[in-house]
């Protein structure tokens, strides 16, 4: 690591943006929002104190997903009517994560964080794809008219689908939305599954909704770190500006690289990563 | 009253879209400007580049405290004050865009007979909106 005191400043937002710019190509390749990698990375390896890098973290994520969102809603992958109920839940519940965030002691929150990271990568390791099938929606889902279809161009064919465990649902964004605000993380590694496997969105439109939720779930959060003053210009807009281009090159890269490869290049930097803040945070390696 | 919801799915989600995509497009050119506004010194920063890195290893409360720096709002009180706060501004601006599609959708949804769905997104902007005034969040 460079020594914080005597490398000159640009050095940093310049890593910043080589380092945004690697998460963005690898979030995408990945399937997960970015912030899980790169709130532990910087947090690790950069002198900023973590406050700052939460704050980037949520801005991170935010631009990234607020760039893909009218794509994702044009092509149906996200679904709006999905996304109100859900979001709102986890909103609510990030702004929340947000202010205990900022009131907790930073070694708590950095073990805190690197238990976190390092659990989340052994789920993405065991994890698999789990399409469930059409199912019937439960009453709450019904009065919400959880359901949509769009056009799979792999399959040929229309795909209908509705969802189910609606309350389930709010009680996972929740929760989900809480550890975002709390570690200023977009928490796409979770609202997949929870869409997925808890409420049988079928994947795609689970990954593509995914997004949407995360851009309405951090507008709030990053409001928090806003008001906290703990938002610094010089670490957020490099961060944006490296996952914005990274994010374009990842989905270029799609449609050739092995899935197998991605998620086991993802797995190893989130260990890495969370190991480091775990470290950090109990003292060991500072 | 559109029973299906197809309504709902094809005009409120391509209205959200259209201004997702025009708010997105101006905060982050918005963003780039200010940022190199910044670092190239053509607007002077409140915390000078030069000294910036004996400041950000500091947890945020000693941060402000040493910098005197403003947070929230109390950043409008300071006009002229850094480009750092012009900077901010762009920042607050993304994370504008979603309360402003939300906005935007709520009378789509009324005319289409969504009590519901209008309802979810009113409360949705109550939420952001409260984020935004930083009542909750104890700052600004």
């Amino acid at each position: 690591m460079i020594h914080a005191a005597t490398a000159p400043w640009w050095i940093w937002p310049l890593a910043l943006f080589a380092v945004s710019f690697a998460i963005g190509i690898v979030a995408v390749l990945g399937g997960i929002g970015g912030g899980v990698l790169f709130v532990p990375i910087v947090g690790g390896f950069f002198p900023f104190h973590l406050d700052f890098v939460r704050g980037a973290g949520l801005v991170f994520a935010l631009a990234g997903t607020l760039a893909a969102g009218p794509t994702l809603l044009r092509s149906r992958m996200a679904s709006l009517r999905l996304v109100m109920p859900l979001a709102l839940a986890g909103s609510v519940a990030s702004f929340a994560g947000a202010v205990v965030g900022l009131s907790l002691p930073t070694d708590t929150l950095q073990t805190a964080l690197g238990v976190t990271v390092i659990v989340i990568a052994v789920l993405i390791a065991v994890s698999k794809d789990g399409y469930t099938g059409v199912v019937e929606s439960d009453a709450l889902g019904a009065a919400l008219r959880m359901k949509g279809h769009y056009q799979d161009p792999a399959l040929g064919a229309r795909i209908d689908w509705r969802t189910h465990r609606t309350l389930a649902g709010f009680a996972a964004f929740g929760a989900i939305g809480f550890v975002g605000g709390l570690f200023g993380l977009g928490a796409g590694f979770a609202n997949v599954p929870a869409l997925n496997l808890l409420m049988a969105a079928p994947l795609k439109v689970a990954v593509g909704s995914s997004g949407l939720i995360i851009s309405i779930i951090n507008s709030s959060a990053a409001w928090v770190y806003i008001q906290r003053g703990a938002l610094l210009p010089i670490l957020a807009v490099p961060a944006i500006l490296g996952v914005m281009l990274g994010s374009r090159i990842g989905a270029r890269l799609l449609a050739v690289t092995p899935a197998q490869t991605v998620r086991r290049v993802v797995v190893v930097a989130m260990l890495l990563a969370g190991a480091r803040a775990l470290l950090r945070g109990l003292g060991l390696w500072t | 009253m559109d029973v299906s919801g197809q309504a709902h799915d094809s005009q409120v989600q391509a209205l959200y879209a259209r201004w997702l995509d025009i708010g997105t497009r101006v905060s982050f050119a918005a963003s780039l400007v200010a940022f190199l506004l910044y670092v190239s010194g053509a607007i002077p920063a409140y915390i000078p580049l030069e000294t910036l890195p004996r400041y950000w290893g500091l947890p945020v409360g000693e941060f402000l405290r040493q910098t005197g720096a403003p947070s929230g709002w109390e950043w409008l009180r300071h006009p002229g004050g850094g480009a750092e706060y012009l900077n901010l501004g762009c920042m607050a601006l993304i994370s504008l865009v979603t309360l402003v599609c939300y906005a935007r959708v709520v009378p789509a949804l009324l005319a289409l007979g969504e009590r519901l769905q209008a309802a979810l997104a009113i409360l949705q902007v109550l939420v952001l909106a409260a984020a935004v005034s930083g009542v909750f969040a104890g700052g600004g």
